[in-house]
């Protein structure tokens, strides 16, 4: 209402606002909306390479015969529901642990545990994989101190080189969470922990009742950030078995089929397409049952 | 994460945009070359240039070292973009993908049909670089396939050299599980997600995932079957290590812990580089299958090099390949005694380099005896989906060793092939 009886200048400073934005508005659109909804075209066409015609519906059916693609989508879930909830509940204790002011050189330990953040993807999966070898540093180790007998099979056995996956992405990911809780339980009034206790509530019961829930806004955005790149997963398992997924298809993942349908297998970027778009309808599907899950929670 | 949310993103736009990050186009008179292997493929090419700038000092060369899986992926990316301006003169492909390229990719590969004899070339290497009664790429080096073996540790167990030679497979394990027994050394490094050697196994005995008109041939493979089984025999046996990745693989045998190599010839070069091991290797033929037109020749790997047709030194590269890879028979003696790199070209085999014995294998004429076995390397189609038939085989064989009945691994392969392949 303001904006219109001011009349002629409110229009002026709206086309200035609009041409001070449109060189960014622009580029936004050459480089993301353009690519994006061009492979949206291409996920309904099929062939080889340059040889693309129009398929109709064809990609989506195939998806449904593809064993492949059956196995990468259940392994991505599998890695989802597994990683995410151990990686949210061991960032939010550690979290929990580091924000006691009492404890001793909190500083180092909260750099150590998020080091891991600022270390490129290549290099931790590269190394891991050293590590996790067969006669690697981790394998020694466990034989060493009697845990194990027999070495184990990380990269070569399908259920252990999933653990290793997790295990990989975990370490990598937890401080990352860390920081969001930490500086959230920061904002938290300390008052309220004082009533707390004066009134004699367990630290365990403090922990469940006032700090969790008061860090809800901040675990739900956590939660949808990992399940995003837990669904995008594709740069350790590509580092870790040398772009192929392996053993058996046990660590594909979508991102990496989609790789492969592009850049290792005939290349077919229509498939290639449809089957980044089952990650964009995943991802919004998780995405809303995670702001409804938390929503309930509130009456 | 906000670091792996952009993987998607990444797939779209690579596909329109990635061409802008790339290598601007060669400058005039420089012919820009893309392979990879800088012990190997580069060196060659350097050596290559040398010769032929020495002729023509006018002409320079850029020769880039990617990985081999980088120069794919940076080759499919450009041909998809449409823009030419960052791909390379002359780009080298594995054997295997040739057809893949050709087919997906119609006129952005030089026909050299007109330029080049190729009656001098092996004809399989000239075959399958073949689409539509043209031919398209320079026939490179050969994959030809040999036994690699410790003379030292197979001594250790009662072995002579004499009885490595014309063995069958089920010999080699029997061989392997004495090596064990004697040295407590494995017979061989193995690497269950690289289907290398189900590959060398069945092409020695004629066959390959594909049939001569591109069909699917798998359930009824009687190569395919014998091999799948002759890699399970090898993991009940447990003669091998277990790699996880190319690079491990290498290490089983660079480290002394297996007894035996057997892969394409391109090997010699990273075996030689250990030199505290000289003396020690012996080669002999891969062993046979005992099924019907078993051999003891087959062939892994192997590349050749191939011309952009949106060159903007297209005539000066195809010079350049003619002038060399297809005459000049000094520099094939040259690059096999430096890099172990067995060409091609047949001429080259009249050479002296292929009469020469090598002391690092303690005095053996090993390049004769790979050429004479180059000719007997059974041709196969290798179609067009071959990276799509290794990756099923790779995700049955756990389901193999576990005792599933091979029968049926075949026809879980055949479905997911299929399944791929449409």
């Amino acid at each position: 209402m303001a904006l219109a009886r001011r009349g002629g200048i409110g229009r002026y400073y709206n086309v200035n606002g609009w041409l001070f934005v449109a060189p960014a508005l622009g580029l936004i659109a050459l480089f993301m909306i353009y690519p994006i909804l061009w492979s949206l075209w291409m996920s309904f066409q099929s062939g080889r390479g340059m040889m693309l015609k129009f398929a109709g519906f064809s990609n989506i059916v195939r998806l449904w015969n593809d064993p492949v693609f059956i196995k990468a989508l259940t392994n991505t879930l599998t890695y989802f529901v597994v990683q995410v909830p151990i990686m949210i509940l061991l960032a939010l204790i550690l979290a929990s642990l580091l924000n006691n002011p009492k404890l001793v050189g909190r500083g180092f330990f909260r750099t150590a545990i998020f080091l891991p953040c600022v270390t490129s993807l290549v290099a931790y999966s590269v190394l891991f994989k050293g590590m996790f070898a067969h006669d690697g540093i981790v394998n020694a180790t466990l034989e060493a101190i009697g845990i194990i007998g027999e070495p184990i099979p990380w990269l070569t056995h399908p259920f252990w080189a999933k653990v290793l996956v997790i295990l990989a992405i975990t370490w990598r990911w937890t401080g990352y969470n860390m920081i969001f809780y930490l500086a959230a339980m920061q904002n938290i009034d300390k008052s309220i922990y004082e009533v707390a206790r004066i009134d004699g509530v367990p630290a365990w019961a403090r922990f469940t009742h006032i700090t969790i829930p008061l860090l809800k806004p901040v675990i739900l955005f956590t939660t949808i950030i990992s399940t995003i790149g837990t669904i995008q997963l594709f740069d350790e398992v590509y580092n870790l078995t040398e772009g192929k997924g392996g053993p058996s298809n046990a660590t594909l993942t979508l991102s990496l089929y989609i790789y492969n349908l592009t850049f290792r297998f005939m290349p077919n970027f229509g498939y290639a397409a449809t089957v980044s778009y089952v990650i964009v309808v995943l991802v919004a599907l998780l995405a809303c049952l995670q702001f409804f899950a938390a929503r309930e929670r509130d009456r | 994460m906000n670091v792996r949310t952009y993987l998607p993103r990444l797939t779209s736009v690579a596909l329109a945009g990635a061409s802008l990050l790339a290598v601007s186009a060669a400058e005039a008179k420089e012919i820009t070359v893309w392979c990879w292997d800088p012990n190997f493929n580069v060196a060659i090419m350097k050596e290559a240039g040398a010769r032929y700038t020495k002729s023509h000092p006018d002409i320079t060369f850029n020769i880039v070292d990617f990985a081999k899986a980088d120069v794919e992926q940076k080759l499919q990316t450009g041909l998809s973009s449409g823009t030419a301006d960052a791909l390379p003169d002359i780009v080298l492909i594995e054997d295997y993908g040739a057809q893949k390229y050709l087919q997906s990719f119609p006129g952005a590969f030089a026909p050299l049909s007109g330029s080049v004899d190729y009656s001098g070339f092996a004809p399989y290497k000239v075959e399958l670089m073949t689409l539509d009664g043209q031919v398209y790429g320079m026939p490179f080096d050969s994959g030809v396939t040999g036994l690699y073996y410790r003379k030292d540790y197979l001594e250790q167990a009662g072995f002579k050299p004499e009885d490595m030679q014309g063995i069958t497979w089920d010999r080699f394990i029997e061989i392997g599980q004495q090596v064990e027994a004697k040295t407590g050394k494995k017979m061989m490094g193995l690497d269950p997600t690289d289907a290398g050697l189900v590959r060398i196994i069945m092409q020695s005995a004629g066959q390959w995932y594909f049939d001569k008109d591109g069909k699917p041939n798998i359930t009824g493979n009687a190569a395919l079957k014998a091999s799948l089984e002759t890699i399970n025999k090898i993991m009940a046996a447990n003669i091998y290590k277990p790699a996880a990745g190319w690079s491990d693989w290498v290490g089983t045998f660079t480290s002394g812990d297996v007894a035996s190599v057997i892969t394409g010839v391109w090997i010699t070069g990273t075996v030689k580089a250990q030199p505290d091991q000289s003396g020690k290797w012996g080669v002999a033929p891969i062993p046979a299958l005992s099924i019907e037109g078993a051999t003891h020749a087959s062939n892994l790997g192997g590349s050749s090099w191939y011309v952009l047709e949106s060159s903007a030194e297209k005539a000066e590269a195809i010079d350049f390949l003619n002038a060399v890879y297809a005459k000049d028979v000094d520099f094939y003696q040259t690059i096999l005694t430096d890099r172990g790199a067995v060409g091609s070209l047949l001429a080259a085999r009249g050479g002296a380099a292929y009469g020469e014995a090598d002391a690092f294998f303690g005095g053996e004429k090993v390049w004769q005896n790979f050429s004479d076995w180059l000719a007997k390397v059974p041709s196969v189609n290798y179609g067009v989906f071959t990276n799509e038939a290794d990756t099923a085989v790779t995700a049955q064989l756990p389901a193999l060793t576990q005792g599933t009945p091979v029968d049926e691994v075949l026809k879980a392969i055949d479905a997911e092939v299929s399944a791929q392949i449409q």
